[in-house]
């Protein structure tokens, strides 16, 4: 009978009134390490664990205060993410959401709530927007900055982009539809071809059919937008059929170590654009191996770390953790609010010298946030495999964000007046 | 004891027919009902409405959406999640199309338009059955999700493919979107689904719903007895379908906000096929019971630990509860396999006969 609801929801109203009081900044990361992408997800995670979990005990968190960087499993599925997100919500400063499925749900609750969203290098891209976006972020980079130095790169290659055919492999989902439009702009203003060629979601382990048209349609390059499982199948799918590997460039999300691994040598030359770079070197790498590994409190292990996404991960965590200090600074009070995390965000700046005193020398490249801009634009570096692990195939790429500055203005103008009333930051300037 | 029956005499057919021929079953449901309409919304926290009592409401709406098509006609389909997106997608055409529209008729009227399509993919039933006809509805179920993948305009061309529901004005307070209170949208919900819930046990008990039932259990026999088979299936496909739009414009417009098109795909058809199941086919109750545990249970679960004070990670959480959520749906199902509505209808027997059992 319906009284078990009853029982239910007094189980419900005790426990969430009497949830156990956060210890320091409640930074909740909505994470997945179960589910289908968890084998993506979980070095991801780590990295952004470890080097929150670092901070705690080689400074004492930031500020002298302590970070709670809690996890709350989403297994990717965005009703879980809602079901996370209205968990934590009371006492976060700052929400992770991890999926662009979950960013779509949240980005509209945030002016509501007021609590920053902080998506590095995901979400949606008309949110490098500060003045339309006030609360959300996707520094260091957004997928037309990925897009852009991706058309910039080929374009510098044997003789120009014009009169080639580009392929555009991607995951028939919100976030691979994303490039699209800057990609459709591009295709019309230097005369390359573009043809999307989507994978469904039910497609991804065998993408036969779509590398059937490839086959066919004989593009010059193939440019990738997946993720988890379909990454593996790609790869894979593009050795068999021997498509020319130096050929085929994946965004950031698809260059994931493990991925290139079942193939080895047979993918060399396998391009990814990234604004992050392993550096097992660095002064940051050895500290978390001191405090956090030899501690004993680290998921992670010794190969993994070597990896781009446990990189990835670590470089995540900075940019938050850098956000929290500004913020402290700012205000003089160790213990922000989500308000002032939302200034620390929009107030980053991470140099080269700042880099090198977090001993996170070539990591990421140096960039900067401001009211107008969310993103940041940080540019990135083309990785390539080498049969065993990603190197850097290029210099510092930038994206050519003049380019597309209308396009975002735009877009972000669109997304407010489908949600209207939808308050704008006034007092930021015009978006860059 | 508290079911005792001593003293409520039926001195005509009436009475003897009545919704609650057993007094303590409407005292049990008033208090239910005292709960829904005011004690929660009370007492509960925005985390209890958002991932609780709303998902559960809607959700049991829509397990009785397909109750009313497998459970009491005994046609198979597992495309419930595509006619859930069709519900939901109708809706926001509406209300994009024609802003001014009252939210909640636009919610009643999508419901119009799966039942359409509902009707439409109902019409193999009257060739094939049981499993072939689950295949049938299948292919529904592919289809449509293609459909929303693929036909731009259904989600007003928005680049990322999904729908965003805007915030929408109803005498002054918002209902819908990022700004609508969570008690608003309950009680909306709450309100659509009582609605629809005394709609079905009308219908599930009168004519229309004996005819369902006969189709259901040997449907030659009720075509000897006049019955117009083709006419059975197509309505309870229609009537079915259009709770199921309904609650699929609920999904998307009272609670998730957003939606892509592979939300509507299988996996939740198998959901509430599944609440349908273990509450019960051919039961309105059941759907109640059934959603509360498979949508509600696994968020109390989740919270357990918390509240405990024990420090398990939060994805050893996921997997204990995966474990404990599984378990208890065998073992509901070991010891009542005609579901929790059955289970209940035992005990109340048992209750009603106690403490003398014979």
């Amino acid at each position: 009978m319906k009284h078990w609801k009853t029982l239910a929801a007094a189980a419900v109203a005790t426990t969430v009134g009497s949830a156990v009081l956060a210890e320091g900044l409640v930074t909740p990361n909505l994470s997945y390490r179960t589910g289908p992408f968890a084998a993506t997800g979980i070095p991801l995670m780590n990295g952004q664990k470890d080097y929150m979990e670092m901070l705690n005990a080689r400074d004492g968190g930031i500020g002298g205060i302590k970070i709670d960087f809690t996890e709350c499993e989403t297994g990717y599925s965005t009703e879980k993410g809602v079901e996370c997100y209205e968990k934590t919500k009371g006492e976060a400063i700052v929400t992770q959401p991890w999926s662009t499925g979950i960013t779509l749900q949240v980005l509209p609750k945030t002016n509501v709530d007021e609590i920053p969203i902080l998506a590095p290098g995901y979400g949606f891209s008309p949110m490098a927007d500060g003045k339309t976006f006030q609360w959300a972020f996707n520094a260091p980079s957004g997928y037309w900055d990925g897009a852009s130095m991706i058309v910039s790169y080929l374009d510098g290659k044997d003789g120009g982009l014009s009169g080639k055919k580009v392929a555009f492999l991607h995951l028939d989902h919100p976030y691979g539809k994303e490039p699209i439009p800057l990609f459709e702009k591009k295709a019309a203003e230097m005369g390359f071809e573009f043809l999307p060629i989507p994978v469904g979601l039910k497609e991804m382990q065998n993408q036969s059919a779509q590398w059937l048209q490839v086959r066919r349609e004989r593009p010059d390059y193939v440019v990738m937008w997946g993720w988890g499982a379909m990454n593996a199948g790609a790869i894979t799918e593009a050795v068999k059929t021997k498509f020319p590997m130096e050929n085929f460039i994946g965004v950031w999300w698809s260059g994931h170590d493990a991925d290139l691994a079942l193939v080895g040598d047979a993918g060399k030359g396998y391009k990814s654009i990234s604004w992050s770079f392993p550096n097992p070197d660095a002064g940051v790498m050895a500290d978390i191996q001191k405090h956090v590994v030899d501690a004993g409190k680290s998921l992670s292990n010794a190969d993994e770390m070597s990896g781009v996404f446990y990189g990835r991960g670590v470089v995540m965590s900075m940019i938050l953790a850098e956000g929290i200090a500004a913020a402290q600074a700012e205000f003089g009070t160790a213990e922000i609010n989500a308000s002032q995390l939302r200034w620390g965000l929009e107030n980053l700046n991470i140099t080269e010298a700042r880099l090198a005193e977090l001993g996170m020398e070539g990591m990421v490249p140096a960039f900067s946030t401001s009211c107008a801009n969310h993103t940041g634009n940080s540019g990135g570096w083309m990785l390539e495999w080498d049969g065993s692990k990603f190197v850097k195939a290029s210099d510092h790429l930038v994206p050519d964000t003049s380019d597309y500055a209308a396009l975002i203005a735009e877009k972000a103008a669109e997304y407010a007046t489908a949600n209207a009333p939808w308050p704008m930051n006034e007092s930021c300037d015009a978006p860059s | 004891m508290i079911y005792r029956t001593v003293g409520q005499f039926k001195t005509s057919y009436r009475l003897d027919q009545a919704l609650f021929p057993v007094r303590q079953d409407a005292v049990l449901l008033t208090i239910i009902l005292v709960f829904a309409w005011i004690i929660f919304p009370l007492t509960a926290s925005e985390f209890a409405f958002q991932t609780l009592l709303i998902p559960i409401l809607i959700y049991a709406l829509a397990a009785m959406g397909l109750n009313i098509l497998t459970g009491y006609a005994g046609q198979l389909s597992l495309g419930t999640g595509a006619f859930m997106g069709v519900g939901a997608y109708a809706c926001y055409k509406l209300i994009t199309i024609f802003p001014w529209m009252n939210p909640i008729v636009a919610i009643l009227l999508s419901g119009v338009f799966s039942a359409i399509i509902g009707v439409m993919f109902g019409i193999p039933s009257l060739r094939i059955k049981g499993f072939y006809l689950a295949i049938a509805t299948l292919a529904a179920q592919f289809f449509l999700v293609w459909l929303f993948e693929k036909w731009a305009w259904l989600y007003n061309y928005n680049a990322s493919g999904a729908i965003q529901v805007p915030n929408l004005e109803m005498f002054g307070v918002f209902v819908s979107g990022p700004q609508a209170a969570s008690v608003t949208q309950y009680f909306i919900v709450l309100a659509i689904v009582s609605l629809m819930t005394v709609l079905c046990i009308n219908l599930t008990r009168g004519n229309q719903g004996r005819i369902w039932k006969a189709t259901r259990d040997m449907d030659i026999a009720a075509e000897l007895i006049g019955i117009n088979l083709m006419k059975s299936k197509l309505t309870a496909f229609a009537v079915s379908s259009y709770i199921i739009g309904v609650s699929g414009a609920l999904f998307v417009f009272m609670w998730r906000g957003a939606a892509e098109p592979n939300l509507f795909d299988i996996p939740l058809s198998f959901r509430i096929l599944f609440i349908a199941i273990i509450g019960g086919l051919g039961s309105i109750m059941g759907n109640y019971l059934g959603a509360i545990l498979i949508v509600g249970l696994p968020v109390v679960l989740n919270i357990v630990p918390e509240a405990l004070g024990l420090d398990i990670k939060s994805a050893t959480v996921e997997h204990l509860n995966i474990m404990i959520v599984g378990a208890l749906i065998i073992f509901f199902l070991i010891i009542e396999p005609h579901g929790l509505a059955a289970l209940w209808r035992l005990i109340r027997e048992k209750l009603i006969l106690w403490p003398f059992p014979h």
